[in-house]
């Protein structure tokens, strides 16, 4: 890899941490596109079709930590965590493809 | 933050199990292509090109902006890496693996319903997106026809959505259609400011990571 591409990922990854640190303050909470259209049509919250066993539990439930889901803070910290762990296997699953 | 946020990202228990695995054999024809397009395209800097845009993929989803009838959405970004790749191989990729982390990790999307959000947001995505780019940009310029090829993949991606979920019995076509369009029409506007936003960012900084300043890869 070459200092450009080195400054490539300092770059993103400095874009990716401001938008990490703006999106627990700033981003909308009214409910998404799909959401709505499943409200729309009266599908109740915690809907499911059928009963799905065996689903792990999510470590960082809705991108926060479960036991402070409503810290802020906290939330900054789960999406740098994510946005370092998606650049690491997106970088690891290229690598191994490439090999 | 409430960016549990489901918008094309289908959630565990809205498809059924048996259509989840018609969408998974989807998905791994879909890598099998992928990875033999990566194999010969991908090199040392297209590598971190593309863990840079799963980042940023990643990141901006989390900013869910406000749209008309009290509701949010975010960009998603399939168009976006179909056309810096001029491949829609590349996005099946980058979503797997954005999508994997954000299910096993954060709960968002459903792990039984990868497979139908990355046809969604990837297959469906990146191929609008990338032939409506070029055949538009003979015609309106490349960064109009990038603007128009993102917001029409996400308003047939939204389509794609609601269908499934017509199909799941989720939620009946007459109300999801409408409603997914609708909204997925103002989402649009989103994708295509900020793809068009990164394709400049990109062309000006970085004008040989783009696919068409490559004219040796071919039918840019």
């Amino acid at each position: 890899m070459d200092q450009k591409d080195t400054y490539l990922i300092v770059v993103a990854v400095v874009i990716c941490i401001i938008i990490s640190c703006l999106s627990p303050y700033i981003a909308s909470g009214d409910p998404d596109g799909l959401e709505k259209s499943a409200e729309d049509a009266g599908v109740p919250e915690d809907f499911s079709i059928e009963e799905i066993k065996g689903i792990p539990d999510a470590i960082f439930p809705d991108y926060a930590f479960a036991n402070d889901p409503d810290n802020q803070v906290l939330q900054i910290v789960a999406l740098v965590l994510g946005v370092i762990a998606t650049l690491a296997v997106g970088l690891g699953v290229a690598y191994v493809i490439k090999k | 933050m409430e960016n549990g946020g489901i918008e094309l990202h289908i959630p565990d228990g809205f498809i059924p199990i048996s259509q989840c695995i018609i969408y998974y054999v989807i998905l791994i024809v879909a890598l099998y292509f992928s990875v033999k397009w990566a194999r010969s395209n991908l090199d040392e800097k297209r590598i971190p090109l593309l863990a840079v845009l799963a980042a940023g993929i990643f990141a901006i989803m989390s900013m869910n902006m406000p749209i008309p009838f009290g509701t949010s959405g975010h960009m998603v970004g399939g168009a976006l890496v179909a056309i810096v790749f001029l491949a829609p191989e590349a996005a099946v990729i980058v979503f797997t693996v954005v999508l994997l982390i954000q299910a096993l990790i954060f709960g968002d999307g459903g792990i039984t319903a990868l497979g139908a959000n990355v046809l969604n947001m990837a297959i469906i995505g990146g191929f609008v997106g990338l032939y409506t780019f070029k055949y538009l940009k003979g015609i309106i310029g490349k960064y109009p026809a990038a603007g128009v090829a993102a917001w029409l993949a996400t308003v047939l991606a939204a389509l794609a959505c609601a269908i499934e979920m017509a199909i799941a019995g989720t939620f009946p076509a007459n109300v999801g259609i409408p409603s997914m369009v609708l909204y997925h029409f103002f989402i649009g506007i989103i994708e295509a400011v900020l793809t068009v936003i990164v394709l400049i960012a990109l062309d000006k900084f970085r004008p040989d990571l783009l696919a068409w300043n490559n004219e040796t890869k071919g039918d840019a």
